[in-house]
């Protein structure tokens, strides 16, 4: 069980009170009318599925409830940083 | 208030103990749920001071997140509801019921099933966490007493979890 | 010397005699003996029957690494244990043991002609072999592989047992009790980090249990560490298994040793984080592969010294040795200083240490450089071996009666490994150990390949001058793996260790290939030409020795698997007589049978109850949301597809929630409380999705709104008062709302007083006649319930419970989202177009409505079915299809989704989702269903007052 750094609550937290929210940085469009089928199927659909470095969402859902950002290599599992919701991506 | 509307609990009257720990259902609390994203106005909306920090607690007011605050107080005290204000006061007084353990053995009751290091959780600190699959509010109100704060349909399984482990 | 047991040696405790049973015989061990070594003590050699082969077999290793003598223990109805080494298993008065793998019984096995066709079981049998003719596998293949596999027997009673679990934290963590263990610990005893050290033996000491010149520093050390008010020791404790940033498995075993086990639970399931781990798990030693090496009474060297000083049972009168490594001589040694007689010493070297031959010398033991042992006699128990030079000359015979191995010895990297440590090829080993760490966690001792036990030569296999293909010498024991299996596989392709091992199933048994994965991998990089460093090492996964399922389940089993969540009213339904069923986490009454009724007539009682005059059902599982704050109605426009800016407050609204992809996932009633508070509801299952998601919106995509989200399901019970009485009941309490149809008309919300306590009353139905939904906080729900009961009274109130609640709302068209959608089902597929707020610019998922696939003609629609046959209830589920003439398989319209007898309507109706189903009004289809195929008309889905009549009263 991996021990995550909320940022929120700035201290390493087990994993069981957390919640995976899957990739991240992927906004919702300003107005999804205006997109094209492709440009919406895109966003719906389509994520980097990467091998190593990954930005993705997790939820302190059993703790102080925010989601935040973090990026963790998918080969070692190892979380490389934590940051808040609305911060630069890194 | 009607004499037949008597308040029921899904806990049993009786506590139960074991070596070195107590486990008994807390007396009926108001609760409410209390949201801002900016503290200080909800603090006026409510005229009570908040913790300044996650995990604090101050006066029976709990911080669970940066917008969060569980406030546990006596029964019958009534908050404002600060309609129009950028805030949100929600009872709950009859979500969650308390169960209070005490004991030299806590600690390591509560660390049957919760993963966190209680060891490093100092009197006086409050935090939403799990028991097993169970989730809780766990308030540290000295060094041998927890108060838990379970909703009410779930009461019942932490309840008999915490009696099974204490045996 | 009595049997076996040789006096004044061991520290078992000779006062203590302990009586036990194996395969029924009774035998006598004293305390502190294991199975292994009362039996070995009693001159027991033959301990089961091999895995494929059924080749009888004793004890190969003193400790969990031994892979041959499996046993069952059964202590009681559903205490039956199959698998457990019998040189692990604590011997106790009464112990009843089994040997496995054997019938009819352990000397005479039927199935031990498998070991005769041995020719037939090569590797990659059961992939070769049972492919073809197909219809043979059900009634050949699988029937006869069934009766011959596995491993002793399964369990087949509940297990009465209960298991605990803890989490527990610690600074330093050492697993492994031996000299490095204990070592680590000590540095660290009285400090002020929190010290946990583990072993899984009943005593700490590891290998210096086995050594009676470390006794002295032994037992000082374990008081030392047992006064230590910082150091929690944990014996009987197996570190399974290591998982990510020092989170570490281990069981405790607290009953099994015991006569009495009492009523507490059996295991302890520790979940330990450490800030520190030291892996101190020694090193297992291996055996040699040539013939006859599983013969019983053929065992490790440095298991016979442990037999002899740690239980003061000797093997045998007069063992022989056969090395490759110089520890063999030194165990051949201690033996003889302890009054056994060694036979004779074979090495495959052709030189040794001069110290050793001279010490041999000085014993009196024959010593035979470069030569092997090629043969062993004797079938329940050697009576010699026989040998030969390395060049195949010089055959001979020599007579003992037990055969030590010392191949050399393999770190115990298990734990290392799950870290997800790297390991590294140490050649004069001949074995790897651990390299750069993944976590914070070091080896010490042994495990790290720090040994002080001499050199030695690493020989895949022992030379011989017997064809290699017609002899069986064994690398994995426990699967019956042998050397040829590995060339064998090698020959057929097999390049890759990880290959060898799932084509052999070397290493794959429940002893994790302890004593088999170097040997095999040795094997199989001789036979490809290749460094064993380029072959790999296969990975080792937890667990390190096999766990019972109930450790790991704990206490979730029974009434704790899970929450059983009920509501305040439960009690009174139980009382009542319901019958429950589970939705989600919930148990929720189905229906209340009364004077010996079925379902069926519970049911239609109850509709007509509801329909005729009045019925009361618990709707407390309702999810439910407080939405508060300025933002509130505009957070709600934007989430659900209705609009709700222009919802006043007092009034509710139907709202439908989509996912981004444009699929229903979710639906319910909001009523607008106030300006800036909404009380939101959710399908019972949905409630944690809805909020989740909500929160999502909320906090990622929208965090400039001001309004806060609040689950309030439990905050509320919810009574459904429905029927045309309801306001008659309801009238009859005590209330401070105007319960009028003009001051209170359908979908709207009030709040005040009812039986003394707040009250918000919606006038809500779903079931189609006049209704309320009385909320009022949970810790008083029973008792406003019983209070309207018995206001009910005079209008025979009837409860109802989920079944009933379901017809009714068949009945009116409403529909029940993840029973008549299931994640595919748009608005327009179900019929909900006038829920779209047809002036809003944006909702969750309007998007997609758009859609290429969705605007698509043909999609599967919502619509209701009228059976030809009023009678028939058509079987949720069932399939459709508009020929039942045409060929098998048939073209699929869709299938039933709701399907009830209509009491009030006094035939059978059904929802079902058809494939272009809004354009097939009155068309018949046909719905094949065991026994018959059955006829239906597409029809509309409101069946009862269409016109909405009896809500509006
Ligand atoms: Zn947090």
């Amino acid at each position: 069980m991996l021990l995550i750094h909320c940022p929120y609550c700035d201290e390493k937290r087990p994993e069981i009170e957390f919640a995976y929210g899957g990739e991240a940085h992927i906004a919702r469009p300003l107005d999804p009318s205006a997109l094209s089928d492709e440009e919406w199927e895109t966003y719906l659909f389509i994520r980097s599925n990467a091998r190593g470095r990954h930005h993705e969402r997790w939820r302190h859902i059993h703790g102080c409830g925010r989601f935040f950002n973090a990026v963790r290599d998918t080969v070692t599992d190892k979380f490389e940083t934590t940051y808040k919701a609305g911060e630069e991506r890194r | 208030m009607s004499s037949l509307s008597v308040s029921t609990s899904p806990l049993p009257d009786e506590p139960f103990a074991a070596d070195g720990v107590r486990v008994s259902r807390s007396a009926a609390l108001q609760r409410y749920s209390l949201r801002a994203r900016d503290p200080a106005k909800l603090a006026a909306v409510v005229g009570r001071e908040l913790p300044g920090r996650i995990g604090g607690v101050t006066d029976g007011i709990a911080q669970l997140g940066p917008d969060e605050f569980l406030a546990l107080l006596p029964v019958g005290t009534q908050l404002p509801s600060g309609e129009e204000e950028p805030v949100s006061v929600v009872d709950i007084s009859s979500r969650a019921v308390g169960i209070t353990v005490e004991g030299e053995g806590a600690a390591a009751l509560i660390m049957s099933g919760c993963p966190l290091d209680l060891d490093r959780m100092a009197p006086g600190q409050a935090t939403r966490t799990i028991y097993e699959t169970v989730e809780m509010v766990l308030v540290r109100e000295s060094e041998t007493r927890f108060h838990i704060e379970v909703w009410r349909s779930f009461a019942p399984w932490l309840w008999q979890s915490l009696r099974l482990s204490a045996e | 010397m009595s049997g076996y047991r040789v006096t004044g040696a061991g520290r078992v405790d000779r006062a203590r005699t302990v009586a036990f049973t194996f395969d029924g015989q009774t035998y006598q061990g004293y305390e502190g003996d294991t199975l292994a070594s009362a039996l070995l003590a009693s001159g027991v050699t033959l301990f089961g029957r091999s895995f494929k082969y059924h080749r009888p077999r004793g004890v190969m290793a003193a400790g969990v690494e031994d892979a041959n003598a499996l046993v069952s223990v059964t202590r009681g109805p559903g205490r039956f244990t199959p698998n457990l080494r019998a040189t692990a298993v604590e011997i106790y008065e009464g112990l009843e043991a089994s040997s496995q793998n054997r019938w009819p019984s352990l000397k005479t096995d039927m199935l031990a002609v498998n070991d005769r066709l041995g020719m037939f079981f090569p590797a990659g049998f059961y992939n070769k072999t049972f492919m073809w003719p197909r219809s043979f596998w059900e009634k050949l293949y699988e029937p006869t592989i069934r009766k011959m596999a596995g491993l002793g027997n399964s369990p087949t009673e509940i297990d009465p047992d209960h298991y605990t679990a803890a989490y527990v934290h610690c600074d330093l963590l050492v697993v492994g009790a031996g000299r490095a263990g204990l070592e680590a610990a000590l540095a660290e005893a009285g400090s002020d980090k929190r010290v946990i050290l583990i072993d899984e033996q009943n005593e700490l000491g590891g290998w210096a249990l086995s050594d009676p010149d470390q006794a002295q520093w032994l037992a000082q050390s374990v008081a030392t560490l047992t006064a230590a008010a910082n150091v929690r020791i944990l014996t009987r404790c197996t570190a399974f298994g290591f998982y990510h940033d020092n989170f570490v498995g281990a069981v405790e075993r607290l009953t099994d040793h015991l006569a009495q086990p009492g009523s507490g639970a059996r295991e302890k399931l520790w979940r330990i984080r450490a800030g520190e781990v030291v892996l101190a798990q020694g090193a297992i030693e291996r055996p040699l592969v040539f013939e006859g090496n599983d013969t019983p009474g053929v065992m490790l060297a440095s298991a016979a010294r442990t037999w002899l000083y740690r239980y003061g049972v000797a093997i045998g009168r007069r063992p022989a040795l056969m090395a490759s490594h110089d520890s063999g001589w030194q165990d051949a040694f201690a033996m003889a200083a302890g009054g056994v007689t060694i036979s004779a010493i074979v090495d495959v070297r052709d030189t040794v240490d001069d110290a050793l031959l001279r010490q041999a010398a000085d014993l009196g033991i024959a010593v035979h450089l470069g030569s092997s042992v090629i043969g062993v006699s004797g079938r329940h128990k050697v009576t010699g071996v026989e040998i030969a030079a390395n060049s195949g000359t010089g055959r001979k015979r020599i007579a003992c009666d037990a055969l030590m191995m010392a191949g050399g010895w393999t770190p115990t990297l298990h734990l290392w490994s799950h870290s997800k440590g790297t390991i590294a090829w140490d050649e004069s080993l001949g074995a790897y150990v651990p390299d750069k760490a993944n976590e914070n966690v070091r080896c010490a001792g042994a495990c790290s390949g720090q040994m002080d036990l001499g050199t030695g030569v690493v020989v895949p296999a022992l030379p011989t001058p017997k064809d290699a293909s017609r002899i069986k010498a064994f690398v994995d024991f426990q699967n019956d793996v042998t050397a040829k299996d590995i060339g064998l596989a090698v020959r057929e392709g097999f390049k890759s260790i990880e290959h060898v091992k799932r084509y052999t199933t070397n290493g794959m048994a429940t002893d994790q290939g302890k004593t088999s994965n170097i040997n095999g991998l040795q094997l199989a990089a001789t036979a490809l030409g290749r460094p064993v460093v380029d072959v790999g090492l296969t990975t080792f996964r937890p667990p390190y020795t096999p766990q019972t399922f109930g450790a790991l389940a704990g206490h979730a089993k029974d009434a704790l698997f899970q929450a059983t969540r009920k509501t305040g009213i439960d009690g009174w339904a139980q009382d009542n007589g319901a019958v429950f069923e589970p939705v989600s986490q919930w148990r929720r009454a189905w229906y209340f049978p009364q004077d010996g009724e079925d379902m069926h007539a519970a049911v239609n009682r109850e509709c007509r109850a509801v329909r005729e005059s009045v019925g009361i059902f618990d709707a407390s599982t309702l999810g439910k949301i407080e939405v508060v704050g300025p933002d509130a109605a505009e957070f709600l426009n934007r989430m659900y597809t209705n609009p709700w800016k222009m919802l006043e407050p007092g009034r509710c609204r139907y709202g439908l929630l989509l996912r981004e992809d444009g699929f229903i996932t979710d639906d319910g009633v909001a009523g607008r409380i106030s300006p800036n508070r909404f009380h939101v509801t959710t399908t019972t299952g949905g409630a944690a999705r809805v909020l989740a998601m909500m929160e999502d919106y909320l906090q990622t995509e929208w965090p400039d709104l001001d309004v806060w989200l609040t689950s309030t399901t439990e905050q509320w019970s919810v009574i459904a008062l429905q029927g045309p009485r309801a306001r008659d009941v309801l009238s009859a309490l005590d209330t401070d709302i105007d319960l009028s149809p003009e001051a209170f008309p359908h979908m709207s919300v009030r709040l005040g007083q009812i039986c003394g306590v707040p009250v918000r009353l919606f006038r809500v139905s779903f079931t189609g006649e006049l209704g309320f939904e009385i909320n009022v906080p949970a810790e008083y729900g029973p008792a406003v319930w019983k209070q309207i009961v018995a206001a009910g009274q005079p209008y025979g109130i009837t409860p109802y419970g989920t079944e009933t609640m379901h017809v009714l709302r068949a009945e009116k068209g409403y529909i029940i989202v993840g029973q008549d959608t299931d994640g595919t089902v748009t608005p327009m597929d179900a019929g909900l177009n006038w829920a779209i707020g047809k002036k809003k610019k944006d909702f969750v998922g309007k998007r997609s409505l758009a859609r290429p696939d969705i605007v698509a003609p043909g999609r599967k629609h919502l619509v209701g079915l009228l059976t030809e046959d009023p009678s028939l209830v058509l079987e949720e589920g069932a399939q459709i299809v508009a020929d039942p003439a045409q060929p098998v398989p048939m073209t699929m319209l869709g299938h039933v989704t709701s399907s009830y007898w209509s009491e009030a309507l006094g035939r059978s109706i059904a929802f079902a989702l058809v494939a272009g189903g809004q354009e097939r009004m009155d068309e018949t289809l046909h719905i094949p269903m065991p026994g018959a195929v059955h006829k239906a008309q597409v029809s509309g889905m409101v069946f009862f007052d269409p016109e909405g009549a009896r809500i509006n009263v």
